[in-house]
């Protein structure tokens, strides 16, 4: 299942106030745009842990894998398989 | 030595009874006129307290006219911005010593204190902006005023005939161009009323009626203006068009060009302190560049670029130190300050450390970084504010931008800015945010963007107000 429309959500309700939440495209970079800087990314890794209730430790870090919506779904989805 | 603009004042309304010497609202004042008010007030002023007069007045021709009759009477005129708290503007008048000071809604109303009246000879004195602090006097003597508005009329002509439109409030040094240096040569002074300074298509019209032949404004003034005109106006009566006071986007130049086909422009760098120390006139394709020069710097004045306590003689960054025919002796209320002796070669002279970051390039040109306290560290890396401004103000649908540094418990310093946007423009933080990044240094986006169509804070004499933006963000 994917969780795209949560994750969507959660990012418009931290760091994108002004924006709608279906003019986040799933592909629009959010780390080159500096939508999620370091600190922003260990907050979003926090919420991934609590919402989807996965371990820390089963989450790939590196920063690609917070890239986009797409890509945090993705990790999402291989740190509950 | 406070009485040569008036005298000139007096010559023009003898040899040009009938010429125009102010257009306010719907009447256009003459110099006869001009001058007869002028000795009027003279004479009521004469009854008060000895030493300098505070004036609280708001731009009005009444106001030029009173401010005349105090330089005739041989008095300081201290001109703060009315706007200041009233706390901050009476610490003001009892430090410059005025002993009387006029309301703002009625000239002949006069409130005398116990000020120890001063001993300061000069026609003016204004202060500073105050962004940082309470604001400073900033005396600007007799001599000094004398050669900038001879500078003015020599590269401009605002002499007889000419029309030099007002848009600055009355406290504002830019006044000393444009009203004072007018009035000084004979031209007719065209006063913008603040009430109509932000309604852009009644500036249009203003302009279209009253014809001006010079205009300086900061460029807000001039992205007003273009908003208003949408490429189907023109403006063919102005021969210069003066930016000043604030960086301009020469990606703005375009409309510009339309609206003025006649003009040419220019780009003036200068301060309170100094007045005007350099300028730079537009060249074609200079639409392409990134940032417009300073240009050189203006006759008489010296200018140096020091870094780590050397001047600088190739190509590199440094504060820029300068020394003006036109510039203030110091202070009012503290002689040291920025000013003194050169802070390398000490040759005796004074000497204003601006505080502002100039690079020199390759090429031998000048160009504004930013100011000195404008560069932050952010994550490690040199960020200048300013630059990220000019970028914000690129992004389509942008009229104002500004750029700060907030204290951050995680980060130690995060970027905040805040963009106003046209009323009909659609913009939000993901489309800004994609062209910044396609033009800035990661660490220079913004944490945090608020974009909105509210106009910016703005201090007494029209600066952003960024202490203001900062203290927003922190809680």
């Amino acid at each position: 299942m994917s969780n795209t429309q949560t994750i969507t959500k959660y990012i418009v309700r931290e760091f994108l106030p002004d924006v709608e939440v279906n003019d986040l495209a799933p592909d629009y970079d959010l780390l080159k745009n500096g939508v999620i800087d370091s600190l922003a990314l260990l907050r979003v890794v926090d919420w991934i842990a609590e919402e989807f209730d996965v371990s820390i430790e089963d989450l790939d870090l590196s920063p690609d894998n917070f890239r986009t919506v797409e890509n945090i779904d993705a990790l999402v989805a291989s740190a509950k398989s | 030595m406070t009485e040569t603009l008036a005298s000139a004042v007096d010559l023009h309304a003898h040899n040009q009874p009938g010429a125009p010497a102010l257009i306010w609202q719907d009447t256009v004042v003459s110099y006869r006129e001009l001058a007869a008010g002028m000795r009027a007030a003279a004479a009521g002023v004469a009854a008060l307290p000895a030493g300098p007069i505070g004036v609280r007045a708001k731009k009005s021709a009444q106001a030029v006219t009173f401010v005349l009759g105090c330089l005739a009477a041989g008095r300081t005129v201290v001109l703060p911005s009315p706007t200041l708290p009233n706390e901050t503007l009476e610490a003001l008048f009892a430090k410059a010593g005025a002993g009387a000071v006029v309301g703002a809604d009625d000239l002949a109303r006069f409130t005398t204190g116990d000020a120890e009246p001063s001993e300061v000879d000069v026609p003016f004195m204004l202060t500073t902006s105050g962004s940082t602090g309470v604001p400073k006097l900033v005396p600007l003597p007799a001599q000094g005023i004398e050669r900038f508005t001879n500078w003015v009329h020599d590269e401009f002509d605002v002499g007889p005939g000419r029309r030099v439109l007002n848009y600055a409030p009355l406290n504002f040094d830019l006044c000393l161009f444009e009203i004072w240096a007018t009035l000084r040569h004979g031209g007719c002074a065209v006063l913008v009323d603040p009430e109509i300074a932000a309604d852009c298509d009644t500036l249009l019209a203003f302009l279209a009626e009253t014809r001006p032949h010079v205009v300086q404004a900061v460029p807000l003034f001039y992205q007003l203006l273009t908003e208003a005109a949408g490429g189907t106006h023109t403006l063919p009566s102005v021969a210069h068009v003066i930016f000043t006071g604030d960086a301009m986007n020469p990606h703005r130049l375009p409309p510009l060009e339309a609206l003025f086909p006649n003009t040419r422009f220019h780009n003036i760098y200068g301060c309170t302190e100094t007045n005007d120390s350099f300028r730079y006139e537009l060249r074609p394709g200079d639409t392409q560049r990134e940032s417009l020069p300073l240009g050189v710097p203006l006759p008489g004045v010296a200018a140096d670029l020091v870094a780590d306590g050397e001047i600088l003689t190739g190509p590199g960054v440094g504060e820029l130190v300068v020394r003006t025919p036109f510039q203030s002796s110091g202070y009012h209320d503290n002689p040291s300050g920025a000013f003194g002796p050169h802070p390398v070669h000490d040759d005796g002279e004074q000497y204003f450390r601006s505080g502002d970051l100039v690079r020199r390039t390759e090429d031998g040109e000048y160009f504004l970084e930013g100011r000195a306290d404008f560069r932050v560290k952010v994550r490690g890396q040199q960020v200048y504010l300013q630059h990220v401004e000019e970028v914000l103000l690129a992004a389509e649908g942008v009229v104002e931008a500004a750029a700060v540094a907030v204290p951050d418990v995680h980060a130690g310093r995060r970027l905040h800015a805040v963009v106003r946007r046209r009323e009909d423009s659609k913009l939000n933080s993901l489309v800004l945010r994609k062209f910044l990044s396609e033009r800035l240094p990661s660490a220079a986006i913004p944490s945090t963007l608020h974009i909105g169509p509210e106009p910016l804070p703005r201090t007494s004499t029209g600066k952003v107000d960024r202490q203001n933006l900062v203290n927003s963000q922190k809680r």
